[in-house]
């Protein structure tokens, strides 16, 4: 009941601002004396569907979506998908060895630091306005993600279960693999749904700097024109594109960490 | 016959062990290490194979620490410690300690496989037999494939146990294992453990502050000093193997030794106070 009443509530907010949207602005001459309220610059709730379902099927003059949409969901994953596997696996070694943590934490830490939107110049030197250089740039976020919270994940393990398989005559490979492993994953899987937010980010960032193809040129292209239906149109993609993803770990995050939480 | 004596000791020693010494214990003493206390000195103890062996004192006379020592997992600081091995075949040493060693995302039937988990190709063909036929005698046979999280604390103790005793070690050391426990779930499973110890032929340390564990489940109990530890007193417990953890509590015997035990205990938790020690802080 209680569920009921919140979805309710949910949707009546929803419906409320999208009324005040669409119909504050004609009342008298708001919109004329406001440049807030005028649909120019925030355009309205049916235009920007109008302007969807133009984007959506390529019509009225308007380019298609999908051309735009793969570039950048298709870096965005790839990168995601590099930067947890490489920054788990990373995290692990140095969780497990107080030697190359001891020499290489400070260089990961250094290189954490810079702003990784000041990286997005010199990938494209490197690469180009590419797809390639998409990827690299999500990946060197996600990376530090990953990496942080798996080595918390490995350096968090309590010393009775390491002394325990040690007992048990566990080589050093074995405790990585079966004590430590787990908990790195355990660890890296909890801030996917935030590196997934920033994949998305950084893609897009690097698509509206460099002009790649992607959501993030085709958002420049709109800002540029003063076409705010497009503008928040693509911005409405960008959101269901975020929710998606964030859905999908989700649904993997509750299968293969049922016990997170417990344990 | 000693196949194989792991002497750890400093400085070495080339004494072997007695031929039915399980874990010879000589002059030893052990301080943690970076101006760390000293928590053993001078001890001396002879723990004869197939035995079960109880070791009791107060708060911080490092009982824990002996056991770590025993298993390995740190040196002595001097003396002497052979840990003998009669089955070249078997697993030398397993231990149960007082924390929880249930890995969250395994079920409790893989759990208790850990050991064979984290020795890769070692399975035994006749795992599975032994697995069900412990987690019967344990009680939990409804319960192998749910998660630590899902199980009582009861539950979870029995695991942990069942894991540290499938690869039939030689020698089993107990660190106050079923410490967190109620009383009535401790006694119930103090007769599934004393059987299965019985069952498995092995040598058992077990540290506990609970006098009627020690004499439940042990052939003899060894009281040590306050810190530094050191050997104070040793009793026999002259209970039969298929005793009554219910019966044996009510009988004049128990009770004696109980009370012949918890004197000495009390010179040596006495003399603790009188050196200082705050047992609430110091853990053994």
């Amino acid at each position: 009941m209680q569920q009921l009443t919140v979805r309710g509530t949910q949707l009546a907010v929803l419906v409320l601002w999208l009324v005040s949207w669409e119909f504050v602005p004609q009342i008298g001459n708001l919109k004329d004396t406001t440049k807030f309220l005028d649909p120019f610059f925030i355009s309205s709730p049916s235009r920007i569907a109008h302007r969807l379902g133009d984007l959506l099927t390529g019509s009225n003059g308007s380019v298609a979506l999908w051309p735009f949409v793969w570039p950048t969901v298709s870096a965005a994953v790839i990168g995601l998908v590099l930067g947890v596997v490489s920054g788990a696996l990373v995290g692990l070694i140095l969780s497990s060895s107080r030697f190359l943590s001891d020499v290489f934490r400070p260089y990961l830490i250094a290189v954490n630091a810079i702003p990784r939107i000041a990286l997005i110049p010199i990938v494209t030197i490197l690469f180009g306005t590419t797809h390639t250089a998409s990827v690299v740039v999500c990946w060197l976020v996600v990376f530090f993600f990953a990496f942080f919270n798996s080595y918390e994940g490995g350096r968090t393990v309590a010393p009775h279960l390491l002394q325990n398989a040690t007992v048990m005559g566990a080589s050093r490979l074995a405790v990585m693999r079966h004590i430590r492993l787990p908990f790195c994953i355990a660890w890296t899987l909890a801030a996917v749904p935030l590196a997934a937010t920033f994949s998305l980010l950084i893609v897009i960032s690097n698509e509206i700097i460099t002009g790649a193809l992607g959501m993030g040129r085709l958002l420049v292209v709109a800002t540029a024109t003063v076409d705010a239906s497009s503008t928040f149109a693509i911005a409405v993609v960008m959101s269901v594109l975020g929710v998606s993803i964030s859905g999908v770990i989700g649904l993997v995050q509750g299968r293969a960490m049922h016990w997170w939480g417990h344990g | 016959m000693i196949s194989a004596t792991d002497e750890r000791a400093r400085p070495s020693s080339t004494d072997d062990g007695n031929a039915s010494s399980a874990i010879q214990v000589s002059d030893l003493t052990f301080t943690y290490p970076n101006g760390g206390v000293t928590a053993l000195t001078s001890l001396t103890l002879d723990i004869r194979r197939g035995r079960s062996v109880g070791i009791v004192g107060p708060s911080g006379c490092g009982k824990s620490t002996l056991l770590s020592l025993i298993a390995g997992l740190m040196s002595p600081s001097a003396g002497r410690l052979a840990v003998s091995s009669f089955d070249p075949h078997r697993q030398r040493i397993t231990m149960m300690f007082q924390k929880d060693t249930l890995l969250p995302w395994l079920t409790a039937t893989e759990n208790i496989k850990l050991f064979y988990r984290i020795h890769g190709g070692r399975k035994p063909q006749d795992l599975k037999q032994r697995v069900d036929e412990l987690l019967a005698l344990a009680g939990l046979s409804a319960f192998g494939n749910y998660y630590p999280y899902q199980l009582s604390g009861g539950m979870r103790r029995r695991a942990v146990f069942l894991s540290t005793v499938l690869p039939q070690p030689e020698i089993l050391l107990l660190d106050e294992p079923f410490s967190s426990l109620d009383e009535p779930t401790r006694v119930a499973i103090h007769q599934d453990v004393l059987q299965i110890i019985r069952r498995m032929k092995m040598t058992v340390v077990l540290v506990t502050h609970d006098l009627a564990e020690a004499l439940s489940l042990c052939d003899e109990v060894i009281v040590l000093t306050a810190r530094p530890g050191t050997f104070a007193a040793r009793r026999q417990v002259p209970f039969g193997a298929d005793r009554s953890m219910l019966e044996l509590r009510r009988t004049p015997e128990f009770l004696r030794l109980y009370a012949e035990l918890w004197e000495e205990l009390s010179l040596q938790i006495d003399a603790s106070h009188k050196k200082g020690d705050d047992m609430r802080v110091v853990a053994s």
